[in-house]
């Protein structure tokens, strides 16, 4: 800890020792008392310990029957996730209302997106049920939870407005017809 | 109290502050002007020496002060249009102009330094006939009238009348004319046609007849036109068929003294009436014993009567217009005569002795795009070494009055033709010479001409072009900031005229009752060019078209103006650019046949400009342009050209089909009696409309699909039967092309004027109901219901099914004056209608108010439509009135044009003022506001952008010393 230089910045620290109680910069710790405690500190630590204990956990080699079961049910978890959702989704279509604003807006989005989501990265989904012997019958119904979120959603949107299924929806694109006539005249001037 | 004064004040600042919210937008979009129409009567205000007005009375029924030295008004009283409000004399003495308005209904006096009104008292009715000031012992008190059968006197202070008396003999005898020489006599001159003259002398303290005597004159018709009282009380007539002077003194009454016009070596132009003007510089004094004789066109005479004997003191010929003019003491006549094809001088010739004044010689350059000099109004003054000067002001053919001061300065112009604006249309400006270098480089023809190459190389030349121009513009807009902003002026003249961004700016291309044309800069309100049509009758209709737009760049804009005379029938052309005032090289067809109607044809021929078809009473058609490709066009399409007229005399409305051969055929024809009721005026829709939206979402999100038939036409019917009970209007659906009848409607008890708006789906129209003595209005809106029949194509001869017809009306506070509906580019916003006012309010009205689907329940469905609960009253809102204090008298017309900003209409309303703006029926959804604040914006973006510079770059320093640590 000793720092080259330390005489002449002691000499300097000394010229200002009168002003008062400082904090120095740095100092000489004759005593080996302080440091000494510290490693004791550890020492002690070493010594609570009972004999035999290991502080790694050691692996439970015993086989367990119940794993097969397990993934099984680990996996229905998976499938059954979206079909989960839509009470949820359903209290809070009812809970935002049919007004257009900002924030039914972004439930019926959300709603609208993870469907999508899941749907998109189905391979994903189907290696993580990779494992279990029902993969068919799971991925078949994570599909259609997918799907009837998706539909929820879209019966959000048309409930809210939001999807284009009236005429008046393409009023905007209509054309002015043609003129087929060409007319003219007035009063006799 | 001083704190109720300071509150007061206070008050007022807070007002004022409040009139000006909108101060910095004043003037800024709109500009107006304002008018008098043509002069009937001028008197310079000889009160102060220097006074520098000048009272007008027109022929408008407009009294007004002009400022001499700029031409401004300084006020002006608008009085009731027609025979009611007209100016039959002024009588101007001191700070007094007495007027006798309506035919001797009202008396009238203004105080002319304020414009204030002194006094105003009604007369008994009788006809008028001429009115004089009285004098006597050298003030002037009085003012006679004499009207067909009574006299009567009146104060100059209080209008009060002083006496009445009846006319002797005035069944026999028509009283034309008074007299009054300051000597408390009044004399009313009155004539038996071809057989003697009367003469009554009153006494003007108590109205007693002083004498009474009739003196032969059996070659004597009418009084003013011939007749003038000159010197000591000389009766003095010129008659051309016995070629003499008669001379009577009133005074003795003795003989008529015949003096032949060839004992004084005279002779009368043939087929020229003469007449005598005589002049009274003061009322209470004799006229004075010189007077002018016009003896021809350009032939004038200063004479002197001097005890009975004539003496020539100066012949004037050529001599296009004479007038007299007093200042002190000193009367001068003022004498125009042509000098050469441009130019007329004006000299001063001292009265009395018939003397060129020296250094009086005044250049008048006519005005080759004007009309001739017509009359001559002369401002005399004594200069400072006692010697006459004078300024005159010129009134021509066409209504314009122009201010000259020695040696020929044009002081100011005014275009009074202005005050009668019958028709106009608004032309877009041409692009800049850039811009319609690269319309011509890439047009049609060029691409087919030049190969790829030289393609290329006249893209890189036109881009350098325009980078130039860009670099140019720059540095414009660089060295213009520099300057305060009062001497950054943008002064429109023809060459520079190009179109704005947004093509706000057009030429306004006005036509006048006068025969002559305007183009005027909508921006400025400016005249750019002006051109006056001569030989215009009184009662001439005109139609002008817009053949050719500026869209076609190297073919000049070119305008037709249909001109008919409705006497004769007969038609002429005038073929213009409408940019320049320019008459076109093209030659217009003469036409030998009376025209009945016009039609301007969407076909266009090799050079761009549109057909213009005009049916003769023939009912044969002639084409102009007439040229091989348009006749070949013409017999391609003619199956599907229609046309149909309306003779509101005979109250037939008929429709007929253009046949190859240009003949036509009659397909259908209307008959409404013309006994019961007439046809008024007739709607079609404006050619240039578009409608955005094909129809209108209901509640629950179906559509209801508007009925916009192109051909579809409004007639308006009155009852010839104006009997409150028994009066109505009619209003009838009528297709063009097929005759078919789709709505019918009656208003009971209702009486005209009637004003229509057809626009889109929609006829609206004003009424007066007689029964509940209001204006209403009045909505019909068309629909074709759920389902459209054919949506790419609209035949008039292929739509079975009748539209559906709704209708509804409302109670508006005012009558109108006139009424048109807004217009824009892509018909996407939304409409207003423009509504004159006669108190000179322009007011838009939302066209969501007149809405016949308006519920008067509501329900949910109306709500979620936006409808407004029906309310049978239209309420005035003072922020509708886009024209805020800036009246416009008597508006006759307003016109709308589109700009290239879809949110913006242009308006101009028309009457005796002009008024130009810009309205937004739906704000300015794609402008941004005036008081964006760009400052705040780009200062907030770079304190953004140099905020994430110097964050990042602490960032760097942070993670480079934490890398050291």
């Amino acid at each position: 800890m000793a720092a080259p230089g330390g005489q002449g910045g002691a000499g300097a620290l000394s010229t200002r020792g009168g002003s008062g109680v400082r904090r120095m910069k740095w100092a000489l710790e004759l005593s080996l008392g302080g440091t000494r405690s510290r490693d004791r500190q550890g020492g002690q630590g070493d010594v609570v310990y009972p004999i035999g204990y290991s502080e790694k956990p050691v692996p439970d080699t015993s086989i367990q029957e119940t794993d097969k079961n397990l993934v099984e049910k680990r996996c229905w978890d998976v499938a059954l996730g979206p079909l989960k959702q839509i009470p949820m989704n359903l209290f809070i279509m009812y809970m935002s209302g049919n007004t257009i604003s900002i924030f039914p807006i972004m439930m019926v989005c959300m709603m609208a997106w993870r469907p999508i989501q899941a749907l998109m990265s189905m391979s994903a989904t189907f290696k993580l049920l990779e494992s279990s012997s029902q993969q068919w019958l799971q991925g078949l119904v994570y599909l259609i939870g997918n799907l009837l979120g998706a539909a929820l959603a879209i019966y959000k949107c048309q409930s809210m407005g939001l999807l284009p299924t009236h005429s008046s929806d393409w009023l905007a694109f209509i054309e002015p017809p043609q003129r087929m006539e060409i007319m003219g005249g007035g009063m006799v001037l | 109290m001083g704190k109720l004064i300071l509150l007061l004040l206070s008050l007022i600042a807070f007002c004022n502050i409040v009139a000006a919210v909108f101060e910095d937008q004043v003037g800024k979009f709109d500009w107006r002007q304002q008018y008098v129409g043509k002069v009937r009567f001028s008197h310079f205000d000889t009160h102060l020496q220097s006074s520098k007005k000048v009272l007008l009375a027109t022929e408008s029924n407009v009294f007004a002060a002009l400022n001499t030295r700029t031409g401004d008004l300084f006020w002006r009283h608008v009085d009731k249009t027609g025979p009611e409000g007209n100016i039959d004399a002024v009588l101007h003495h001191g700070q007094d102009a007495v007027l006798v308005v309506g035919n001797g209904r009202v008396l009238r006096s203004w105080d002319i330094s304020v414009g204030g009104l002194n006094w105003e008292i009604v007369l008994d009715s009788g006809s008028f006939q001429s009115a004089c000031l009285v004098g006597q012992q050298g003030t002037v008190k009085h003012a006679a009238v004499l009207k067909k059968s009574v006299i009567s006197l009146h104060y100059l202070s209080n209008g009060h009348q002083k006496w009445i008396e009846n006319l002797p003999e005035s069944e026999t005898v028509n009283y034309q004319a008074v007299h009054s020489g300051g000597n408390g006599q009044v004399y009313a001159l009155g004539v038996v046609p071809h057989s003697h003259i009367a003469i009554v002398a009153y006494s003007v303290e108590d109205g007693e007849i002083i004498k009474q005597i009739s003196v032969d004159a059996p070659w004597l018709s009418n009084i003013p036109a011939s007749c003038a009282v000159i010197g000591q009380g000389m009766l003095t007539c010129v008659d051309s068929t016995t070629m003499s002077l008669y001379t009577l003194d009133l005074y003795q009454q003795l003989q008529m003294t015949q003096i032949p016009l060839q004992a004084l070596g005279l002779e009368v132009d043939p087929d020229f009436h003469p007449y005598l003007v005589s002049h009274q510089p003061n009322p209470a004094r004799q006229p004075l014993s010189e007077f002018l004789l016009h003896l021809g066109p350009d032939h004038h005479l200063l004479l002197q009567l001097n005890n009975g004997q004539v003496v020539t003191l100066r012949d004037f010929k050529p001599a296009l217009l004479v007038a007299f003019a007093t200042t002190g003491e000193k009367t001068v006549a003022a004498v125009m005569s042509p000098k050469n094809k441009t130019a007329c001088s004006i000299n001063l010739f001292s009265a009395e002795t018939g003397r060129r004044l020296l250094d009086t010689t005044l250049i008048y350059t006519v005005d080759p795009t004007g009309g001739k000099p017509e009359r001559l109004h002369v401002q005399a003054f004594l200069k400072k070494d006692d010697s006459v000067g004078y300024r005159v002001m010129v009134q021509t053919e066409d209504h314009a009055l122009t201010f000259i001061q020695q040696p020929g300065r044009v002081m100011w112009t005014r275009e009074e033709a202005l005050s009668h604006v019958m028709t106009m249309e608004m032309v877009d400006l041409p692009l800049t010479g850039t811009q319609a270098e690269l319309e011509g480089e890439f047009g049609k023809k060029a691409a087919i001409q030049d190969g790829l190459t030289s393609m290329v190389l006249k893209r890189l030349s036109s881009q350098l072009i325009m980078l130039q121009a860009w670099v140019a513009h720059l540095w414009k807009l660089f060295y213009d900031a520099r300057k305060p902003r009062s001497q950054v002026k943008n002064e429109v003249s023809i060459e520079n005229l190009s179109r704005d961004e947004f093509n706000l700016q057009k030429m306004m291309v006005m036509v006048t009752a006068s025969g002559k044309l305007f183009g005027i800069d909508s921006k400025t309100g400016s005249i750019l060019w002006k051109h006056y049509l001569e030989n215009i009758p009184d009662n001439a209709a005109f139609n002008l078209m817009v053949q050719r737009t500026t869209a076609h760049f190297p073919h000049p804009p070119q305008c037709t103006l249909l001109i008919k005379d409705k006497d004769s029938g007969l038609a002429t052309l005038h073929v213009f650019n409408p940019i320049f005032g320019r008459k076109s090289q093209v030659a217009p067809p003469v036409l030998s046949q009376p025209i009945l109607q016009s039609l301007l044809l969407p076909l266009m021929d090799q050079d761009y400009a549109k057909v213009l078809l005009l049916v003769d009473d023939q009912y044969k058609v002639s084409a102009f342009p007439s040229t091989k490709n348009v006749i070949q066009q013409l017999q391609e399409t003619a199956a599907s050209i229609f046309f149909y007229l309306v003779d509101s005399s005979q109250g037939r409305l008929s429709g007929y089909r253009l046949r190859t051969d240009l003949s036509t055929e009659q397909v259908w024809e209307v008959v409404i009696p013309t006994e019961v009721q007439k046809i008024v005026s007739v709607k079609g829709k404006r050619s240039n409309e578009h409608v955005h939206s094909q129809g209108r979402v209901m509640g629950d999100r179906s559509v209801l699909y508007k009925y916009l038939n192109p051909n579809l036409l409004a007639v308006v019917t009155e009852s010839t039967d104006l009997h409150q009970e028994r009066s109505f209007i009619g209003i009838l659906l009528i297709d063009g092309v097929t005759g078919r009848i789709f709505h019918e409607a009656v208003q009971r008890k209702a009486r005209g004027p009637v004003h229509v708006v057809h626009s889109e789906n929609w006829v609206v129209y004003e009424y007066w109901s007689t029964k509940s003595r209001r204006n209403e209005f009045s909505v019909i809106e068309l629909y074709e219901g759920m389902e459209l029949y054919n949506s790419t194509v609209f035949s008039s001869l292929d739509r079975p099914h009748a539209p559906q017809v709704l209708q509804q009306s409302y109670i508006f506070p005012s009558s109108i004056s006139t009424m048109e509906a807004t217009l824009t580019e892509k018909g996407i916003t939304s409409r207003h209608l423009l509504i004159g006012l006669p108190s000179g309010g322009i007011m838009s009205l939302p066209k969501m108010f007149l809405d016949p689907r308006r519920p008067e329940i509501v329900s949910e469905q109306s709500r979620e439509e936006n409808l407004i609960p029906y309310a049978p009253e239209l309420i005035i809102r003072t922020e509708w009135f886009i024209n805020y204090n800036q009246t416009v008298s008597r508006v006759r017309g307003i016109y709308t044009a589109p700009s290239g900003l879809e949110s913006t209409c242009l308006v101009v309303a028309y009457g005796l003022d002009i008024y130009q703006t810009r309205v937004y029926p739906s704000k300015q959804f794609d402008v941004l506001k005036d008081d964006y604040d760009y400052m705040l914006i780009s200062s907030v973006l770079f304190a953004l952008f140099f905020a994430t510079m110097i964050s990042k770059r602490l960032a760097e320093v942070k993670l480079l010393n934490r890398a050291w640590r």
